[in-house]
């Protein structure tokens, strides 16, 4: 006698579903402003704090980039050494770049650095005092210290230099950042779950009687969730649609603003571009923003599905 | 059709509901559940629709053991019932017709069926000429035909009703009864718990009496106040 539980959507349920989602969305446009307000709020200042958090972490990583590792080389080195030892060093894991200085290079560089080409006359050629040298890019500065481990392995190399200290900051602030970014995200994230779902919950509540009845007649729970996912639905993409429309813009200005009244800032590090960053932010928000208002939707209605 | 066999309902506050109560009522009949406020009527009701589950004993409807129902399933069992409330229960923002066609739509019926079954079972109930009109437009005993029409539009086997003429005039209550007789000619399982006792009277069916969540009386063809 009872029938058999089927997931299958009749098309003319889907009909249903859509039709009474926006019905819904219209008929209590009150509390449909105001959830899509407070996504919209939500949305914004987690996108506020990604961008901040964002951009401090590309400014690191190119301060951390120009982090070397300078390498001298033995001054009794014939050019074939010199080729053989940089094919050694690339072959190192995590190096990504050798690049080699000569000593004429390197003569000529201080001299342009200190202004100084009278001082130093005559130490062209021959008299070079200065060596070869390599300079090496690696992956990342967590991985120095195995790269320096490979680096005096190697036969032929004098002595090495790199910024010990700097790269330890570096290290440190990279964590201490990644962990505080999380946080704030995470904090920001859940406020925003509980506020999403009390304003849904009230719009709920202005419809318990209808879905009591619902549930009287015998409609299934799924039935009678359909339209208020397409109302989550709608709320968390058009909440999540108007911070990012706005912010957009607003970011490229910012950013344009600070390297105008800033330029300090631009010796530092490039900023992220507004396409860098709502190029991810976008589908993130979006997706978030679903997310949120589908969560807040069905977690409001469980209580009115208990009869 | 109904069996409701040494049921017991204790509430979470430890007050009994019903204690240790047996009923069968057969396919077609028409019986009345009676009793003051408090006497477990209400907890009764609620039982069949599976509102509440009983504590103690089953309930077996249209040979379905509800007892152990998975909850998923409640919904198929309640398309076997036709609930009706005394404060009838209509959507104030939906009109007669839609209100009867929402019960059809949401056990997603095709909508040649709903258009065709929404006027049979609104003539029936005498509502055609109001089809279009908005609850609050309603008499009481309109709004509760309404109701009625929703509970039987999808041919339940039983109708279940809740004090159905509390919130009517005699003469209303009167006619309601009479509409729920007619639904019960055409084949349909009636349990009516009411406080209604002239009416009771009047319909000489089958009534239960229940008192402090016991049944005192179970009688064929009886009146409210020919209690022992």
């Amino acid at each position: 006698m009872l029938k058999k539980v089927v997931i299958v959507m009749r098309p003319s349920s889907i009909r249903y579903y859509l039709k009474e989602g926006f019905t819904g969305l219209l008929k209590n446009r009150l509390m449909t402003v105001a959830s899509i307000a407070t996504v919209a709020a939500c949305i914004f200042i987690i996108s506020l704090s990604v961008c901040i958090i964002q951009n401090l972490n590309t400014a690191l990583k190119q301060i951390e980039d120009n982090i070397g590792i300078a390498v001298f080389l033995q001054d009794d080195l014939t050019s074939d050494d010199v080729s053989r030892l940089r094919d050694e060093m690339l072959d190192i894991d995590h190096v990504t770049m050798v690049t080699y200085i000569s000593p004429s290079d390197a003569l000529e560089s201080i001299k342009d650095q200190w202004d100084a080409a009278d001082i130093l006359e005559g130490f062209e050629g021959e008299n070079n005092p200065l060596s070869h040298t390599f300079e090496i890019e690696i992956e990342g500065i967590e991985y120095q210290d195995q790269v320096l481990n490979d680096l005096s392995n190697i036969s032929g190399v004098r002595n090495i230099r790199h910024a010990k200290t700097e790269t330890d900051v570096l290290l440190k602030i990279n964590k201490i950042m990644g962990i505080v970014g999380i946080i704030i995200i995470a904090i920001l994230a859940v406020i925003s779950v509980v506020i999403i779902m009390n304003t849904i919950k009230i719009s709920v509540y202005t419809r318990k009687n209808e879905i009591n009845i619902m549930k009287y007649v015998g409609a299934t729970d799924w039935f009678i969730r359909w339209p208020f996912i397409i109302e989550g639905i709608m709320i968390g993409l058009i909440g999540a649609a108007i911070p990012m429309v706005i912010s957009w813009p607003v970011y490229n200005s910012i950013i344009s603003a600070l390297y105008e009244y800033m330029p300090v800032i631009k010796n530092m590090a490039t900023l992220l571009t507004g396409y860098q960053l709502f190029s991810k932010l976008i589908p993130l928000s979006l997706l978030a923003g679903i997310m949120l208002g589908v969560l807040g939707s069905v977690s409001s209605i469980r209580k009115y599905l208990r009869v | 059709m109904l069996r409701i066999e040494n049921v017991t309902k204790v509430y979470p506050n430890g007050s009994e509901g019903v204690k240790n109560v047996s009923i069968r009522i057969g396919k077609g009949e028409f019986v009345f559940f009676i009793g003051s406020s408090g006497s477990g009527k209400s907890t009764l009701i609620k039982l069949l629709m599976k509102e509440l589950n009983p504590t103690k004993g089953r309930i077996v409807i249209n040979g379905i053991n509800t007892t152990d129902m998975k909850r998923s399933q409640i919904p198929y069992l309640r398309r076997n019932l036709g609930i009706v409330f005394q404060d009838f229960r209509l959507l104030p923002n939906k009109t007669v017709y839609e209100n009867v066609a929402f019960a059809m739509q949401v056990i997603e019926a095709p909508r040649k069926q709903i258009r065709r079954n929404v006027p049979t079972v609104l003539s029936l109930v005498g509502l055609s000429h109001k089809a279009k009109a908005y609850p609050n437009q309603l008499s009481g005993g309109e709004q509760q035909r309404t109701a009625l029409a929703r509970a039987i539009v999808n041919n339940p086997p039983i109708l279940i009703a809740d004090e159905p003429t509390g919130n009517l005039d005699p003469d209303t209550a009167w006619e309601i009864m009479q509409l729920l007789d007619e639904i019960n000619k055409r084949g349909t399982t009636v349990v009516v718990a009411t406080h209604a006792k002239d009416l009771v009277d009047v319909m000489q069916k089958r009534v239960v009496t229940l008192k402090n969540g016991h049944i005192i009386r179970d009688v064929e063809k009886g009146g409210y106040s020919d209690e022992a």
